[in-house]
């Protein structure tokens, strides 16, 4: 009898031993069970050959030999909330998803370190967290789904980046599987060991040098105060003012983040966070320390705003009402999937005082290009995070909503800016790296690439541009219709 | 060692504008002088020496302020003596950005004085001085009290240029605050030891100048008392920026009496401290104590004359680490949040005392770095660069040739 479908020899055969090292249960192959893992959280998509679900540091490295012996590539995945492609195989090959090892080892509160498997949801260490008064700094706004390793791999940041740093400022350790199945620790438990520094190297590599299957991480002790301030405003560009004059100023608040009059219009009817539906912009502030100093930060930041022209400012002391300002801000994106067919989520990021003049052109060039766009984004970092609404359906849409991307990248990099802030090259940026760094810089970052394995191993056509046989086939015409016009 | 010619040097002094050329008496480092010193004006001339040197198979020895040299393995070759204080330009400062950019060569002195002028500072206490470069305090990535209580070098850093040995000069990074745009190769300078290149520009977020700071000394009556003192403090305010236990030899570098101690920092606004200084109050009763007690322990960490250690423990483990420093004959002090124990040899220690000192850290699930000792010493008991393979892979691609402080990290590199 003839099988339904013809599949080549060799892949039966890495199928089979991927079965023998893992278990049959921990391995996907039919067609059906496969295409859950075409994407992940932006357009893109690519089937791989073959999934496996480790359990162990060791099944990860079993399965990486194994991938190695049949010269097929290896692609790492989380939970899929990726914002750059990172997790698309692209080439197809092996797609490791690490969900399995989610398992919290160690919560060590006395000395404030965590290790944790590659597969914990971030929320869900924020929870085991809570009854020692500590918590994991990082805190993107996929929290409840995403995975630390994902967060890892991107270097992930948040709301609270401003004050505390993004993920690689919080990881002290990380235990990873290498591209020739070899299993290394790098960095250390304790901050400043001796020696260089691969642990900072690998922290935002986007799986394309090594795998994370274990990470140590530096808890910090929560804020004895806290205040959440509600600013605004009647436009971005007074809102943007507001941001340079607070740190001018003096004072950094742990968070401060932007909603325009687009989002608020979205959100606000759906949450009722109490964002005034006229308002140009607002600004969700959080300041934390002792009471005292929270109260007279807070102080600076309310006259702030109101120098720059806030007509209101609101602020919450105790956790609920603090929770009631947040919940529009958290809830923004989801809200956008449910007013319209599609978004576009940028990540652009320029120096704070460059955000009025930026945002100002990123208006405009969506009236141009002629999409709505809704913004809520990081502003205390000048990270941009503008949503550009569309209908996939409408004939080119999807190409124009690319051009303008690339468009708005541009006016960042323009600026004295960068193209990704906190979701990643991946996919969906290699072709503007030529943008931000010479061919001098390129050459480095291949000559790294090089030095832990072969480029086309792990994560192949992710975070630079080239690569053997990237330009051919899918990822060739997604960087044509990513690169073209974005010049123009 | 290697043997340079006349005219290996000459060839580099004839590529550099006039005047490059210094003293070679300046540059000697363990009792070795070069062949020739350097301190390029440009940085185009910066490069020009790393890759004439480089294609003649020399040894370039970068160097700032001179204050790490007796850090890591001693060299395996010293051809030429390269000053990186000719490139000591701010490149841009935007105080409202809260980023600067400056050349490798410039002293953080230097810097923290601009910074000052409008109010900020770059939270940076690398020993033993503000004398070091901020090509320096990258490339040793050496802590200070403030570790654990505000963002390290390795944090602050935003972005890089780095010359590498074969002349072409490359970026890793920005300007921007915020940014995962490409690989951070600017992370893994940060304490190579030039192992990947020099560096001869960075880019730091800087941090608004506390407007008040005070420093609070209360005495214990042991050992014990100090530790467990410290660790209950730890959490006792946000505005701590320094918290050290100090044994009773540490005490007496810092004119206190002769018994365990805790020493802290507290910086903020003027009410977070006012608060902060009265609510440790209620823990335990403190003095008002010098300012000028940082500099002392940071210039005892970074005195480049002695054997210094640094182990990295857990923060309950600094006590014990404290302990076998004692036991050692050496002066400790810990500063607890980053779980550092210092210690400092009046007389150099034999290598089986720091090899039973890292055992001791490794067993408390830390390390042992030797900050500086004589050259035998250090030949004996400095520590790994890491795994081996992946780093000789990577010095093989930036620095094929071992043109930059060849032995530094052993043998082979």
């Amino acid at each position: 009898m003839l099988p339904p479908k013809t599949v080549p020899t060799e892949l039966t055969t890495l199928i089979r031993d991927l079965q023998e090292a893992l278990g049959a249960e921990n391995v996907l192959h039919l067609p059906e069970d496969l295409a859950v893992y075409e994407y992940d959280a932006t357009i893109e998509r690519a089937r791989p050959d073959v999934v496996v679900f480790p359990a162990t540091s060791e099944d990860v490295a079993a399965a990486v030999r194994i991938a190695v012996q049949h010269d097929v590539p290896v692609v790492p995945r989380g939970s899929g909330t990726g914002l750059s492609g990172g997790a698309v195989p692209i080439l197809g090959g092996v797609l490791i998803v690490l969900t399995r090892m989610n398992r919290i080892l160690e919560i060590d509160a006395d000395n404030r370190v965590a290790v944790v498997q590659p597969g914990v949801i971030n929320l869900h260490l924020q929870g085991a967290l809570e009854p020692f008064g500590l918590l994991y700094a990082p805190d993107p706004s996929s929290q409840r789904v995403c995975t630390i390793g994902g967060n890892i791999a991107n270097n992930s940041g948040g709301p609270h980046t401003l004050a505390h740093g993004s993920t690689v400022n919080h990881v002290l350790a990380i235990e990873v599987v290498l591209p020739d199945g070899r299993v290394v620790r790098l960095g250390s438990r304790v901050p400043d060991a001796p020696g260089i520094d691969l642990r900072g190297l690998l922290v935002g590599s986007e799986g394309t040098l090594g795998i994370v299957t274990e990470a140590t991480l530096r808890l910090v002790r929560k804020s004895p105060a806290t205040r959440t301030l509600l600013a605004i405003f009647e436009s971005v560009a007074d809102a943007s003012e507001a941001v340079s004059t607070v740190i001018r100023r003096g004072v950094i608040p742990v968070a401060m983040e932007m909603l325009d009059q687009e989002i608020i219009r979205i959100v606000e009817p759906r949450i009722n966070a109490g964002y005034p539906l006229d308002a140009g912009a607002v600004l969700l502030i959080e300041v934390e320390g002792v009471a005292d100093g929270v109260a007279a930060d807070s102080a600076v930041v309310e006259q702030a705003c109101r120098d720059t022209g806030a007509r209101e400012v609101r602020s919450a002391d105790e956790a609920a009402e603090r929770e009631r300002l947040w919940e529009g801000r958290k809830a923004a994106i989801g809200a956008i999937g449910g007013a319209a067919p599609a978004f576009y989520l940028l990540d652009g990021v320029v120096p704070r005082t460059k955000l009025p003049q930026v945002m100002t052109r990123v208006q405009e060039l969506c009236r141009e290009y002629g999409f709505s766009c809704a913004n809520v984004f990081h502003a205390g970092d000048g990270n941009l995070h503008p949503n550009i609404m569309f209908d996939p359906t409408v004939p080119g849409a999807t190409e124009r909503v690319l051009e303008l991307g690339g468009a708005i990248m541009r006016a960042c990099v323009d600026a004295g800016g960068s193209i990704t802030g906190e979701h990643g090259i991946g996919l969906e940026k290699r072709s503007y790296m030529e943008w931000v760094f010479s061919e001098a810089d390129l050459e480095a970052m291949r000559a790294v690439r090089e030095a832990f394995g072969p480029s086309d191993r792990f994560n192949p056509c992710k975070m630079l541009p080239g690569g053997h046989g990237c330009a051919s086939g899918h990822a060739a015409e997604l960087d044509a219709h990513l690169a073209a016009g974005a010049y123009v | 060692m290697t043997t340079t010619s006349p005219a290996d040097v000459e060839a580099i002094r004839t590529a550099l504008l006039p005047g490059s050329e210094r003293p070679v008496a300046d540059y000697v480092i363990d009792d070795t002088t070069p062949a020739a010193a350097f301190e390029p004006a440009t940085r185009e001339d910066l490069a020009t020496v790393l890759r004439l040197a480089s294609e003649q198979g020399l040894v370039v020895v970068p160097q700032g302020g001179r204050t790490a040299l007796a850090l890591g393995r001693p060299l395996e070759g010293y051809d030429i003596a390269l000053d990186i204080g000719g490139l000591r330009q701010t490149v841009e400062y935007v105080p409202d950005d809260l980023t600067v950019t400056v050349e490798a060569g410039r002293r953080l002195g230097a810097l923290q004085a601009e910074l000052r002028e409008q109010g900020q500072y770059l939270p940076i206490d690398t020993p033993p001085s503000d004398d070091v470069t901020i090509g320096g305090l990258l490339a040793t990535a050496r802590p200070g009290a403030w570790r654990g209580h505000v963002p390290a070098a390795r944090d602050l850093i935003l972005g890089i240029e780095a010359a590498l040995p074969g002349g072409e000069r490359i970026r890793s990074g920005g300007r921007v605050v915020k940014n995962v745009t490409g690989y951070d190769i600017h992370r893994l300078h940060t304490g190579a030891l030039g192992a990947f290149g020099v560096l001869v520009e960075a880019t730091f977020k800087v941090a608004p100048l506390p407007e008040a700071t005070r420093t609070l000394v209360a005495a214990a009556p042991n050992a014990d008392a100090a530790s467990a003192l410290a660790l209950r403090l730890w959490d006792a305010s946000p505005a701590l920026r320094a918290l050290a236990v100090l044994s009773p030899a540490a005490a007496t570098l810092l004119g206190l009496p002769e018994t365990p101690a805790v020493i802290l920092e507290l910086a903020g606004t003027q009410s977070t401290v006012e608060r902060s200084t009265s609510d440790l109050g209620a823990v335990v009763a403190f003095e008002e104590a010098p300012e000028v007690a940082w500099e002392t322990l940071r210039a005892a960490h970074g005195d480049a004359a002695r054997t210094v250690l640094r182990a990295g423990v857990p923060p309950t483990s600094t006590r014990a680490m404290l302990d076998e420093v004692e036991r050692a004959g050496a002066t400790g002090w810990a500063y607890v949040a980053a779980g550092a124990v210092l210690a400092t040899f009046a007389e150099t220690p034999e290598a089986a005392t720091v090899t039973g000192l890292r055992d001791t850290a490794e067993r408390l699930g830390g390390f042992v770095q030797v900050e500086s000792a004589p050259p035998s010493l250090r030949h004996d008991v400095s520590s790994p660069p890491g795994d081996a393979a992946l780093i000789e892979a990577l010095r093989d691609r930036f620095d094929p040739e071992r043109t930059i402080n060849r032995g530094r990290w052993g043998a082979v590199l």
